[in-house]
């Protein structure tokens, strides 16, 4: 038995779950910003990217070290490596939160319009509850709740598409126009963080089978973009 | 629509080692099918079946006691030299079985060539250790280009041209053990077993045989006993993956075999539990 191995996995995947829910908190700062426009809350969110990144910093940094002291295989490589995969995936989410907040700030002299702000605040919703399911399933190695991350992100596509009609109907007025691009924008990023949970999710299931394979493939879609 | 310019070929070849079928479109050199293998009545090892294929590194792994060793000396009948030694089941070579009547084990051993965990040179001249075999089984051409050609071959020849009279002992080990190799390559083997070859060696002697191992097997089919499961996953092409049995009254431990397969697969995803608990090292 691997004692010293098997601790610092156990150590590894702990520094995950905390990376993943040090971003959740940056998404639920995000929609609540977006929900009452607030500006300093945009701030917060901002400046507490440092410790997402801190995070991701310190994962990888472990992760290095095992590879290099350990040199783990078979289950404990695979572990290894979806944490890393992973993990950059949770950097990433830190990263739209950003985006979204800086928007939300650069918009919000231009008023709201609501029935958007209420498509975006309910595509962050179903993207925090993707991060969570995509953090219960790696810890519990549930390949069939990670795959269950991919009907969910088709709720957050569809609500995206949504945000973009809406935009749509501004084109007579320039205000209400500037605004709802950068809303397109907002949304757009709430989109890219569902896709990191489904990403997580094929993580988990790489981890338990030693298959990667993305659970869609849009290069393949056969439906149209919009 | 333009077929896409990324030549996805090539990127498959850069990023894969030999995968198992490809492993196993090549002839068999060995074929062993229910190996059981005795000593004075006791199993050490039980029911063997696998191939080893030609051009290739394959490796034994396993915890002590799990009959690796046992196995590979089957190779060459090396169990013949223990007494009260037993060989049940069949292992052809080439197709022609190994322990036939009419199988001559000197012919055996100079095509099918050991070297061992400690290095074992003769208490003679760098010259003489590998001109011994050709001289004693009466090979024809030039004695000094065929122990030039074997030192070549074991990488050894830059580091002893200039003293070739001088006595094998005075070598450092990781040398004598590439003289080893040589020795055994100078009678123009066809298949080179190793038990245990690098075990005896500091890192960067070991570095060396592992190279030589990737260099020796373009023309030679390495078959390897390690301990060292990194050095197996670094060399070997195919790794089969030994355990021990013990009985349930108490009477013994047998050997057997668990797995075997694509080293990649081995070290990444192995079928069975016993396996991934001893390349992870949850077991042993």
């Amino acid at each position: 038995m691997r004692i010293e191995l098997q601790a610092e996995l156990d150590d590894l995947e702990a520094g995950f779950q905390e990376a993943g829910e040090i971003v959740l908190r940056s998404i639920r700062g995000v929609i609540d910003a977006l929900r009452t426009q607030d500006v300093e809350l945009c701030d917060e969110v901002i400046a507490f990217d440092d410790e997402v990144d801190e995070r991701y910093k310190a994962l990888e940094k472990q992760v290095e070290m095992v590879l290099a002291r350990q040199t783990p295989v078979a289950s404990d490589l695979r572990l290894v490596l979806a944490v890393l995969h992973s993990a950059l995936h949770v950097e990433r989410m830190g990263d739209q939160c950003v985006t979204i907040a800086k928007l939300t700030k650069l918009s919000s002299h231009l008023g709201t319009r609501q029935a958007v702000v209420e498509s975006l605040v309910d595509m962050g919703e179903r993207c925090a509850e993707m991060v969570k399911v995509s953090l219960a399933a790696f810890a519990t190695r549930d390949v069939e709740q990670a795959r269950a991350l991919h009907a969910l992100d088709e709720l957050v596509d569809r609500a995206n598409r949504q945000v973009f009609q809406e935009v749509l109907g501004y084109v007579n007025d320039a205000e209400a126009l500037e605004w709802g691009m950068r809303q397109i924008t907002v949304a757009r990023c709430f989109e890219r963080i569902g896709d990191n949970a489904v990403d997580i999710g094929e993580q988990t299931a790489f981890l338990v089978t030693g298959e990667f394979a993305e659970f869609t493939d849009a290069s393949h879609d056969p439906r149209p973009l919009s | 629509m333009e077929a896409p310019r990324i030549d996805s070929g090539r990127i498959a070849e850069v990023s894969r080692g030999l995968d198992r079928s490809e492993i196993e479109r090549r002839e068999k050199v060995f074929s062993v099918s229910d190996l059981t293998v005795s000593y004075s009545g006791k199993t050490a090892l039980e029911g063997v079946t696998l191939d080893v294929h030609e051009n290739t590194v394959t490796a034994f792994i396993g915890p002590s006691g799990c009959g690796k060793s046992t196995f590979i000396r089957c190779f060459n009948r090396m169990n013949d030299l223990i007494p009260g030694a037993r060989v049940a089941g069949t292992v052809l070579y080439h197709g022609e079985d190994l322990y036939g009547r009419d199988v001559d084990a000197v012919e055996i051993r100079r095509r099918i060539g050991m070297v061992f965990q400690k290095p074992n040179p003769f208490p003679k001249s760098i010259y003489d250790n590998v001109a011994f075999g050709p001289r004693v089984l009466g090979m024809k051409g030039s004695l000094d280009e065929r122990v030039e050609g074997a030192l070549q071959s074991a990488a050894l020849w830059d580091e002893v041209k200039d003293r070739l009279k001088d006595g094998a002992l005075g070598l450092s080990g990781g040398q004598q053990q590439r003289l080893c190799i040589a020795r055994a390559l100078a009678v123009e083997p066809d298949v080179i077993l190793m038990d245990e070859p690098a075990s005896a060696l500091d890192p960067i002697s070991t570095t060396r045989i592992e190279d030589l191992m990737h260099e020796l097997k373009r023309e030679y089919t390495i078959v390897i006993v390690t301990h060292n499961m990194q050095q197996a996953a670094r060399v070997a092409d195919m790794t089969a993956f030994f355990s021990v049995v013990v009985e349930e009254d108490g009477s013994g431990r047998r050997g057997i075999l668990v797995e075997y397969d694509a080293t990649t697969k081995i070290f990444t995803t192995p079928a069975d539990k016993r396996t991934e608990d001893y390349v992870t090292g949850r077991f042993g």
